[in-house]
């Protein structure tokens, strides 16, 4: 029992957390939204392994868990990074190796295939038009399915981000694609929530009201201050879901969607006027935690899930029980 | 990151689980904030101490069996899912014993550590007064040296234990003419000290659960002064430190109460609206976020941090979510959940009783405004002014 990152675990979300703030800027972002030209940090992220964190070392990856790559999530949530990493590298690629298609991963691994998923509990296909190649989930695994075969529906969400398609075949429930999704959704919405206090921090310091610092008046800090406590007790259960299954993933992505939605409304209030525009850039932020709140499972889906485990099932509950053996 | 426990650590849960199944009293023991339930919770606390359960996390020079905090969570663990007695020693033995063994001489250690370890002495906690309660630093009664001894003249008031305890620990202004946290001593008194009266406060409950101290002119050794004279403000926030940080409510406590919520839920479930459903998740998923949290908190600080500031999120997090499961009982049990005792009260009234207790977790220890107030300025740094 030793639940935290190793040195070199912790290197490497550093690592992956310095690319992300340095690149994803907000200026950066906000020419992504005005449609202007960016450029493209796939070949950046290829090139620093990024893309190869939970491929196995056989064919040059890193061979990480998913607590590491939530610690990856996380960063990338923290910029709302646009570029669909996170999918590729800690959902696309797990299941490629779980399906024994090393040819594949190498090909991703080296920027040259961008491999999507077609799960049910992803009604919404994240930069799907982006993709080479589909896979459609069975219970066991997936089916490869070309992109022409794939039929899409181009949807516009309110994060302006995203680029949207859903697709027609939703494919089968598999648990390990489903457990990835759940976790690294979560802890993306944890990053979120952090970037959201975070600037929130920095406006109530700037920003002056009867003479003073908005962030002076108690009623701002205990606002900011409560959301701050739970992002503390919502990391450790998201980074506890990925070394676990079924209840703690389920608890974990609960948590994450209630303290973004907790976030994304104090940050809001704690802006006054400016949070309710879209020339304030907590929108973005505020539009990606809504939209992640649905995905690999809304909290409808997990909450009826724990209702069957915990009030309709028998599982043996209480102290001692949140480790597997 | 790795979450499963060692082999060993697995036989060290057997051996507590065995040993706690064979001691545990069968029936619940009364409140220690009576008479006889304080003594029969003295005795538990000297059966603990006969097999060395009761220390687990002091060194072993003191007394101890020198484990981490890992093994003391394992302890909870199994403590919890026992539901052996409330420990009535906790003040000494978490709280004061680690100031003791940072701050203490050799004689402090000799003289105070064993005879708390064995329980043969409860200690209670004397910070908060009349007109110093959140802000500790307004603290009034004197302790003015006179020779080889302090003399204490004042009141404090809230002392948990105090009623029945046989010492108390707290702070006291040594300094003539000092203002706030300067001039403050931390000074051990002996409750049946002459010209110290006890007058007992009944809580919620309507036991006697703390007291008011009157000091008029108590005298006590300068031997009984923990750490420098006047500088005991730093003594005492190394206290409320470890109190607020980890030692205070581990998760084994609300694990255990939620398991007990989910078995209210679901005798029940055939008169109960559907809505309590959330409601008992939540309190379920809450206490386990908690544990997911301490273990991560323990991991670090087994890694050589230290736990500041950061420990007043604890203190809000823990303390709210003992409100909302209780509450989310009392929802449940509806027009029984009034009844203190007879047949129709759930489990004699335990519910009742928890409720009413956690409606001071967000009082005790630091209210859950003052650690807002923390969390805000020295962990998120928003300005003081
Ligand atoms: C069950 C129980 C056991 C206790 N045991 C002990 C014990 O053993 N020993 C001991 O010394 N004390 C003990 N206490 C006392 C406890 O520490 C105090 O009650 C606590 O510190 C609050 O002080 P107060 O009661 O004077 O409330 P006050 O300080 O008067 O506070 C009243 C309200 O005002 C708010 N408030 C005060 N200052 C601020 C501020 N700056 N910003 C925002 N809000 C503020 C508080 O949060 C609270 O809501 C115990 C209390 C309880 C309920």
């Amino acid at each position: 029992m030793d639940f935290r990152y190793t040195q070199d675990q912790q290197d490497l979300i550093d690592a992956a957390k310095a690319v992300f703030d340095g690149e994803n800027t907000l200026e950066r972002m906000r020419l992504i939204v005005a449609n202007e030209k960016v450029d493209d940090l796939w070949p950046q992220f290829s090139e620093l392994g990024l893309l190869g964190i939970m491929a196995p070392e056989s064919v040059g990856g890193l061979e990480q868990d998913l607590s590491v790559m939530a610690g990856i999530a996380e960063a990338a949530g923290y910029v709302a990074l646009p570029e669909s990493l996170v999918e590729l590298a800690g959902i696309s690629v797990p299941l490629l190796n779980a399906m024994g298609e090393t040819g594949k991963i190498k090909q991703v691994l080296a920027g040259d295939l961008a491999v999507g998923v077609l799960s049910p509990l992803l009604s919404n296909n994240n930069q799907a038009v982006h993709c080479d190649l589909f896979i459609r989930t069975t219970r066991d695994g997936g089916e490869p399915v070309s992109v022409p075969k794939v039929k899409f529906e181009t949807r516009q969400s309110i994060d302006p981000l995203r680029g949207l398609s859903s697709a027609t075949q939703p494919g089968e429930h598999n648990s390990f694609v489903e457990h990835h999704g759940a976790v690294l959704t979560a802890a993306q919405l944890v990053g979120l929530s952090k970037r959201m206090v975070d600037m929130s921090v920095e406006y109530a310091k700037e920003r002056h009201q009867f003479g003073k610092p908005i962030g002076s008046f108690q009623a701002i800090k205990h606002h900011l201050a409560t959301v701050h406590a739970q992002i503390e007790f919502t990391r450790p259960m998201v980074q506890l879901a990925a070394l676990q299954s079924g209840r703690a993933v389920h608890t974990a992505k609960i948590a994450a969607v209630d303290t973004a939605m907790l976030a994304a409304e104090t940050a809001i209030q704690v802006h006054g006027g400016m949070g309710y525009t879209y020339e304030v850039d907590l929108h973005l932020f505020m539009k990606r935690a809504w939209a992640l709140c649905g995905e690999w499972g809304d909290r409808n889906y997990h909450m009826k899930q724990l209702e069957d485990l915990i009030l309709d099932g028998e599982a043996e509950l209480g102290p001692g029980t949140s480790f597997a053996a | 990151m790795e979450v499963k426990f060692t082999d060993a650590q697995n036989a060290f849960r057997a051996e507590v689980r065995e040993w706690l199944a064979a001691h545990v009293p069968s029936e619940r023991l009364p409140s220690f904030d009576t008479k006889a339930g304080f003594e029969l919770h003295r005795e538990w606390e000297r059966t603990l101490a006969k097999d060395k359960w009761g220390n687990v996390s002091w060194p072993v020079e003191y007394g101890g069996r020198g484990l981490d905090l890992t093994h003391w969570l394992i302890i909870e663990e199994e403590y919890y899912r026992a539901d052996a007695p409330l420990r009535v020693s906790q003040n000494g033995i978490f709280l004061l014993a680690p100031t003791i063994m940072e701050f203490g001489t050799d004689a402090q250690k000799a003289r105070f550590l064993p005879a708390m370890a064995s329980g043969d002495e409860i200690w209670a906690q004397a910070w908060s007064e009349p007109g110093a309660g959140s802000d500790m630093a307004a603290i009034r009664t004197k302790a003015v040296r006179e020779g080889d001894e302090y003399v204490i003249s004042g009141q404090k008031t809230w002392s948990s234990r105090a009623v029945y305890a046989d010492w108390c620990f707290g702070l006291f202004r040594t300094e003539e003419g000092s203002e706030r946290h300067k001039g403050l001593s931390k000074i051990l008194v002996p409750l049946d000290s002459k010209g110290l009266t006890i007058r007992p406060i009944a809580q919620l409950d309507g036991d006697e659960g703390f007291a008011e101290l009157f000091f008029d002119e108590v005298r006590v050794p300068v031997d009984n002064l923990l750490g420098p004279e006047h500088g005991g403000w730093g003594v005492a926030m190394a206290t409320a430190g470890f109190e607020r940080g980890l030692l205070l409510r581990s998760p084994a406590r609300f694990q255990a109460a939620a398991a007990r919520l989910v078995d209210l839920y679901k005798k029940n479930r055939d008169r109960v609206s559907s809505g309590i459903r959330e409601q008992v998740l939540q309190a379920w998923m809450t206490a386990e976020r908690f544990c997911a949290a301490t273990y991560a908190l323990v991991a670090q600080v087994g890694a050589g941090a230290s736990i500041s500031s950061e420990a007043s999120a604890n203190k809000i997090f823990w303390s709210e979510m003992d409100r909302h499961l209780h509450r989310t009982a009392m929802t449940i049990l509806g027009a029984r959940a009034e009844l203190e005792s007879g047949a129709d009260a759930e489990d004699n009234g335990r519910w009742l009783d928890g409720y009413m207790f956690s409606l001071a977790g967000p009082i005790y220890a630091g209210t859950n405004e003052i650690q807002r107030n923390i969390l805000a300025e020295r962990v998120l740094g928003l300005p003081r002014k």
